[in-house]
């Protein structure tokens, strides 16, 4: 035995709890969109280690989220890559403040 | 606690000052990078369980291609300085954590076993569907960008 009696499943609680944090401080504190991109990226690896205690109840599910957290990542990179794109060329930028309010004009 | 318990302790705690570089770094290149290390640590915690499968996704798809992209266009556009971090919201985001650690650690008391870890051959038969939609989901998002940032005039 080394160091305190703290079990694996809740080292890894603490561990994507701590992660999770930072990134919403990362996101909140954002000035411009390549960091909320990179926020949002560390939101998804805390998720994946989350899934770890699924694998000892039911792995094929938890390689089935697995996987689908993989496809959604790829898929928010490829969005918010566009986002950064169109913003850059209608507002000559990716500062967070030159979107002032979502959504379309009236 | 015993040795296992332990590497997974020390690359998590890697993990989260990999991800603390992030909020504190000034650059979006060197944040880019110390996320694609957070990702690695990741990947080691799911080696340190022997979930190998995982391992070779979070390798290949987060840190090879996720990242990888992440890491270019930050480099693109890395002359821009983070806003510094309001301490009101530091402070609440503690607060919050602790609570978090007390109860995880004097609830969570039982320890992961990860069982039958050779069963990532029948995913791809028992989540055929999932996975062929996944993918249309993927063509689907990447024909519109491609239409959204074609019809945007330069």
């Amino acid at each position: 035995m080394i160091g305190p009696d703290i079990s694996n499943l809740a080292v890894i609680l603490i561990t994507s709890g701590a992660i999770l944090l930072v990134a919403y401080l990362t996101a909140i504190s954002a000035k411009d969109v390549i960091r909320l991109l990179i926020s949002l990226e560390l939101m998804f690896a805390a998720v994946f280690l989350a899934i770890i205690p699924l694998f000892s109840i039911n792995p094929p599910m938890a390689y089935a989220v697995a996987i689908i957290t993989a496809f959604t990542s790829s898929t928010e990179l490829l969005v918010l890559v566009t986002a950064i794109i169109l913003l850059d060329r209608r507002k000559k930028g990716i500062g967070v403040d030159k979107v002032a309010v979502g959504g379309d004009s009236l | 606690m015993n040795i296992d318990t332990l590497i997974i302790a020390v690359a998590g705690l890697f993990a989260v000052a990999s991800s603390v570089g992030v909020l504190l770094t000034k650059d979006n290149f060197y944040a880019a990078l110390y996320m694609s290390v957070t990702m690695l640590f990741v990947a080691a915690i799911y080696a340190a369980f022997n979930i190998q499968p995982v391992v070779v996704i979070i390798a290949l798809i987060f840190v090879g291609a996720v990242g990888i992209v992440t890491v270019a266009i930050a480099a693109t556009y890395r002359a821009r300085v983070s806003r510094k971090v309001n301490i009101f919201w530091v402070v609440p985001v503690i607060v919050v954590f602790a609570i978090l650690a007390f109860a995880y650690t004097s609830l969570a008391v039982e320890s992961i076993e990860v069982v039958n870890p050779g069963v990532f051959a029948a995913v791809a038969t028992d989540y055929f569907f999932v996975i062929a939609f996944l993918f249309a989901l993927v063509v689907l998002m990447m024909l519109s960008a491609i239409k959204l940032a074609r019809r945007v005039d330069l």
